[in-house]
């Protein structure tokens, strides 16, 4: 059933204009930070919420496995479309993200980093997608995960109100530099409607 | 332009003009040098600043006390990037330095806020100014750090032993693993005493339970005074206790019972009608690699406590 989220075509062209969007932004990212952005290329897939809380996981398991998660969540919306992007941190030195975003480091400034760093990066990737998809999409404030917030229990031990979502995901890298995110992109199947509309038109 | 639809327009025009005036958040746009543009009536209830008094001035120079670096770092990336960026009260605290207002139920000094701060785009698609929107989020900002202490002090509470102000025994015991963990781990060198107060059953019988929570207290005062930061203390059972020694060897911890054997020892215990003195037995027990469990470790511990009260009590006792 969830394969019938999104056609072929519609996969394809998701992941062609999230490619060209997250190229924009990271360009315009990299004149920002004065510092060479390396992007993957977005992988589409259509999840269900244990598998997100899986991806996740498996985002986690490469360093750091008893820790929480670390990271920013940003809910999006406009024109028929709506979700959230998590920003996620895990194998970043707060360090190096303190001297790109020209801090001095202290230990307290943990928060505003993640905060100016998802601000930066979660505003550039939406705004830059939000153009391809010649649409205007508003943000939400940004909201610092802290580990009473149990990602896994709330995609797990829920009542959801969807069960597949739309997943993009994209990592970064800033080069000579230990910093290293994922952006995850979930659009839940009830809020999709308008953004199917939209890759219908661009690939006719 | 027929007059009705003017008139409709500048209608429109009025109404929205009407609602940035009134809506209760804080509106500012500014220019690319930070040159004020527009400043809402709440920004002027707010502030004092009445918008003669601000348009076309640089933020920076009527709010010298605006935190000017944190603030252009959050407003850059908005010229350059076109894209809003957002600001939290658990960032800093407030923007502007608004007293709260509510003399009843206002319960913060000043107003917490929230900012958001939105591109606006010239007719070539430059940002040529940016809207700082400045919400009131003191509430929320009060019943977060309400529930944040009360989470605490109820942990604290689930930690700690009333009588002694020392760990209680599931804390403590948990505490004990976790050492025995990172001994085995990292073979840093970990020290248990266990210790009770001799004859503790007497001093009860002759001077009744509220004397024998007096010594209980007392004698855990002593303890405490005792302690190293990194040191883990707890009260094991009735009249018994465990402390944990970190980075501590036998030496080191038969030193640490035999100081803390003579406190005890020369401690007056003043109740209602006259003095008491107590003593106290110890068993000392090192943690080394051929100890299996936790459990071993307090038995040892309390092998060395059980020779003590066999061979005369007051006195510390290494073991094995």
């Amino acid at each position: 059933m969830t394969a019938m989220l999104l056609s072929e075509d519609q996969r394809d062209c998701l992941q062609e204009i999230a490619n060209v969007a997250m190229g924009q932004a990271a360009d315009r990212l990299a004149r920002l930070f004065d510092a060479f952005v390396v992007l993957s290329i977005p992988q589409v897939g259509i999840l269900t919420p244990s598998d997100i809380a899986m991806t996740l996981e498996s985002l986690r398991d490469q360093s750091s496995q008893n820790e929480p998660l670390t990271g920013v969540a940003q809910g999006f919306i406009g024109d028929g479309v709506a979700g959230e992007a998590l920003l996620l941190f895990n194998g970043t030195r707060y360090q190096d993200l303190a001297e790109l975003l020209k801090y001095d480091y202290h230990p307290n400034l943990n928060r505003e980093l993640l905060m100016d760093t998802s601000n930066v990066l979660g505003g550039a990737c939406l705004h830059g997608l939000a153009r391809q998809l010649d649409t205007h999409l508003s943000l939400g404030p940004p909201h610092l995960l802290d580990p009473s917030d149990d990602i896994d229990r709330l995609l797990t031990q829920r009542d959801l109100d969807w069960n597949s979502a739309a997943v993009v995901e994209i990592n970064y890298t800033i080069e000579h530099y230990r910093i290293n995110c994922d952006l995850l992109l979930v659009i839940s199947e009830n809020c999709i409607a308008g953004l199917l509309e939209k890759l219908d038109y661009l690939i006719d | 332009m027929p007059d009705r639809e003017l008139n409709s327009l500048l209608k429109d025009v009025h109404w929205l003009m009407d609602i940035l005036q009134n809506i209760d958040v804080g509106l500012v746009v500014m220019d690319r040098d930070y040159n004020i543009s527009l400043w809402n009536q709440f920004m002027q209830n707010h502030s004092g600043k009445f918008p003669e008094g601000v348009l076309e001035r640089n933020i920076f120079e009527l709010f010298p006390d605006l935190p000017q670096d944190w603030f252009r770092r959050k407003c850059e990336p908005v010229f350059l990037l076109q894209s809003a960026t957002f600001t939290t009260w658990e960032q800093r605290p407030y923007l502007f330095h608004f007293p709260h207002y509510r003399p009843i139920t206002g319960t913060a000094r000043f107003m917490y806020q929230n900012c958001t701060i939105l591109p606006l785009l010239d007719t070539q698609g430059n940002v040529s100014h940016i809207c700082l929107i400045v919400y009131d989020v003191t509430d929320t900002a009060v019943n977060k750090r309400a529930q944040i202490e009360a989470n605490q002090q109820l942990q604290a509470l689930s930690r700690i032993d009333h009588l002694t102000q020392l760990y209680n025994r599931g804390y403590w015991e948990q505490n004990l693993h976790q050492e025995f963990l990172r001994f085995d781990r990292y073979e840093i060198p970990a020290t248990l005493i266990l210790f009770d107060i001799d004859h503790f059953k007497k001093v009860n019988d002759t001077h009744g339970h509220t004397v024998g929570d007096e010594v209980i207290r007392q004698v855990s005062q002593c303890l405490r005074e005792q302690l190293r930061e990194t040191d883990i203390a707890g009260r094991y059972g009735g009249e018994e206790f465990g402390v944990i020694l970190t980075a501590t060897t036998q030496e080191g911890g038969l030193d640490f019972a035999e100081r803390l054997r003579r406190t005890v020892e020369q401690k007056a215990i003043q109740t209602d009608r006259q003095q008491i003195h107590v003593t106290i037995s110890l068993g000392v027990c090192e943690l080394a690699a051929d100890i299996k469990t936790e459990q071993e470790w307090l038995q040892l511990a309390d092998q060395g406590l059980y020779y003590c009260k066999e061979h005369g009590r007051n006195q510390s006792r290494c073991y094995p």
